[in-house]
């Protein structure tokens, strides 16, 4: 008997601290852990007793790349809970700062983390050597998206200019205005960056998820939606309880999430995209087709292409937001608080992202519960792990390692979020 | 460059960069020092205080001539202690590790930056090794002190990047 041990004592390009550990006994794949031991960091507990107006700030800090995510799935929980509807012009801008939001995140993890293993560099910095108009071009994004939350959101990182029933200041047409160049360039970028990833070697993978997303009867999802699967769930959001359990186990800090009845499902741009295909403008349809996807991709490391497709998405929704805009009157909706309970599921670039809170009569918050998109990802990336390394035991470990981070990394895992990187350890007996 | 004339008698755009979270004890040194400048150096010299996101910063330093950044450091074997780096032609020494909890960091800004021709052609780094880069702590006694005689020496070295002709830069 034999044994080997691979190990890597940081993962890079992702948000946070975690390891994966891969057992190998007689030729088979035995066991693909992601552990992930970032500290809890007690986010739910420590909002119990605070007012419902903070909520929005405080959950801006659980992640730097995706506050708008936890900002918007607050406050749709709080409105939902007081009785609510944020509609109009307001809604229009709720969905305008997400846009930003998604282009920031999908560029950086497009470019300047997942693109590098496709093409054998070992980081950005090495791709941007041979391949800088497209680093530039990443950047030129990453700046577009950073500016549309700066402007709606007070700042990109953190924002503060969120609040229930809308926003402190809403801004003029003439302040979007130079905002609307910058994303018609950046659309120019954007599907370029389609068509070179598209040209990317794929390893040849696919896996039979069961996808879970948003849907609505009219737009591709970002804020509102049923939650509805490619196989039967069509559900309210408040009934996301009936249907997903988190469980605890072990090796993490970070719950992981499943399908009562099932168990790991996906969610994110291959499950929002599976879902809602007909939802995209028929520009960006022709655009996938053009870059070799149906209307549904079952390969994870083809989500480097749907990424992109999104970031076009973006930029065109952007561009259609801020062409039809017209300030609104207030700049938020009055409410007040009551006793209740409110939901809030909104799809952050890394998946369905969902809150759910208890108040008082004062507003003060009872209970929270909130279930960001990597834990309920963490099963599938496991899953895919131990399919993955079965298919290329027979190569180096070298080999192994680095086709088991890419693997990692098509789910842009933000472990921060989920409760922080990446040691990975292959023991074969 | 803009404007008119010719452009090597020009006064250089010199931009300052305070580095790191003002709430994680040693980490707030960069935060501080820029607060500290407030006032100190000519209305044509930016000081700006960023954390979180190092990619940006790329962003913030388009257009300028020269660069010097405020940052903590690890390691922790003497804190207060201050490295005065100049990156003409080098890359942030191995064994200084500046802090960030992102999986992009000060030096990889730098090196992306540079590899694109998009960074100052002069960059002084400056970093102050912390002692507790403990959540909501302030900073250690050693690291305050340090605070005030890295501002002295950026108004310093502001006004003699200012001063340094354009023909003397290196190329980046």
């Amino acid at each position: 008997m034999t044994t080997k041990s691979i190990r890597v004592d940081l993962l890079t390009r992702v948000e946070g601290e975690g390891a994966l550990d891969l057992q190998v006994t007689d030729g088979r794949v035995t066991s693909a852990r992601l552990d992930i031991f970032e500290p809890p960091r007690f986010f739910e507990a420590f909002l119990r007793g605070r007012g419902y107006a903070e909520l929005p700030d405080i959950v801006a800090r659980i992640c730097g790349i995706c506050p708008i995510a936890y900002q918007m799935g607050a406050v749709h929980a709080i409105e939902n809970a007081f009785d609510v509807q944020v509609e109009g012009q307001l809604r229009t801008l709720r969905r305008l700062i997400y846009c930003g939001e998604w282009i920031e995140s999908h560029a950086l993890h497009v470019v300047m983390l997942h693109a590098p293993d496709f093409l054998g560099f070992p980081d950005a910095i090495q791709m941007a050597r041979e391949h800088g108009d497209v680093v530039r071009s990443g950047l030129a994004l990453k700046k577009a998206g950073n500016e549309l939350m700066r402007l709606l959101g007070g700042r990109e990182i953190h924002p503060v200019n969120v609040k229930p029933g809308g926003f402190y200041r809403a801004p003029s047409r003439a302040d979007l205005a130079p905002i609307a160049e910058h994303l018609a360039r950046a659309h120019e970028l954007a599907v370029s960056l389609v068509r070179w990833v598209a040209a990317f070697p794929f390893p040849k993978y696919e896996q039979d998820y069961e996808f879970v997303a948003l849907r609505h009867p009219d737009e591709y999802p970002i804020n509102e939606g049923r939650l509805v699967s490619n196989r039967d769930i069509d559900i309210d959001i408040a009934d996301y309880e009936t249907q997903f359990e988190e469980r605890q186990v072990a090796h993490s800090t970070a719950l992981h999430s499943v399908v009562k009845r099932r168990g790991a499902y996906l969610v994110g741009p291959l499950a929002r995209y599976a879902i809602n295909f007909d939802r995209l403008p028929a520009s960006v349809q022709a655009l996938a087709r053009e870059s070799g996807l149906g209307p549904v991709c079952r390969n994870p490391f083809q989500s480097i292409i749907v990424r992109a497709l999104e970031i076009v998405y973006a930029c065109e929704e952007a561009l259609r937001l801020i062409a039809a805009y017209e300030p609104p009157a207030l700049a938020a909706v009055p409410l007040g608080p009551r006793t209740g309970t409110g939901f809030g599921c909104t799809e952050a670039p890394r998946g369905i992202c969902w809150h759910r809170y208890e108040f008082d009569a004062e507003g003060t918050i009872r209970t929270a519960r909130i279930v960001p998109p990597t834990s309920q990802n963490q099963p599938s990336i496991e899953a895919d792990l131990a399919a993955v390394a079965t298919s290329i035991l027979d190569h180096s470990d070298d080999f192994i390692r680095d086709r088991c981070e890419q693997t990692i990394r098509n789910y842009d895992p933000c472990i921060s979020c989920s409760a922080h990187f990446l040691k990975l350890s292959v023991h074969r007996t | 460059m803009t404007g008119t004339g010719d452009p090597a008698a020009m006064p250089r755009k010199v931009l300052v960069i305070g580095l790191g979270n003002a709430d994680r004890g040693d980490d707030a040194i960069g935060a501080i020092v820029a607060q500290g400048l407030r006032g100190r150096l000519p209305a044509d010299v930016p000081v700006v205080a960023r954390r979180g996101d190092m990619l940006s910063l790329i962003e913030d330093w388009a257009g300028f001539d020269a660069l010097v950044c405020v940052d903590a450091a690890a390691p922790l074997a003497d804190p207060g202690r201050i490295h005065r780096i100049d990156l003409r032609g080098d890359s942030l020494p191995k064994n200084i590790s500046l802090t960030s909890s992102h999986a992009w960091g000060l030096a990889e800004a730098i090196e992306l930056a540079r590899t694109l021709e998009l960074a100052p052609r002069e960059i002084i780094v400056y970093a102050v090794e912390g002692g507790s880069f403990d959540d909501g702590a302030a900073l250690t006694p050693a690291v305050a002190a340090a605070a005030r005689v890295v501002a002295d020496c950026i108004v310093a070295e502001v006004g003699r990047l200012q001063c340094d002709s354009i023909e003397d830069l290196p190329d980046a």
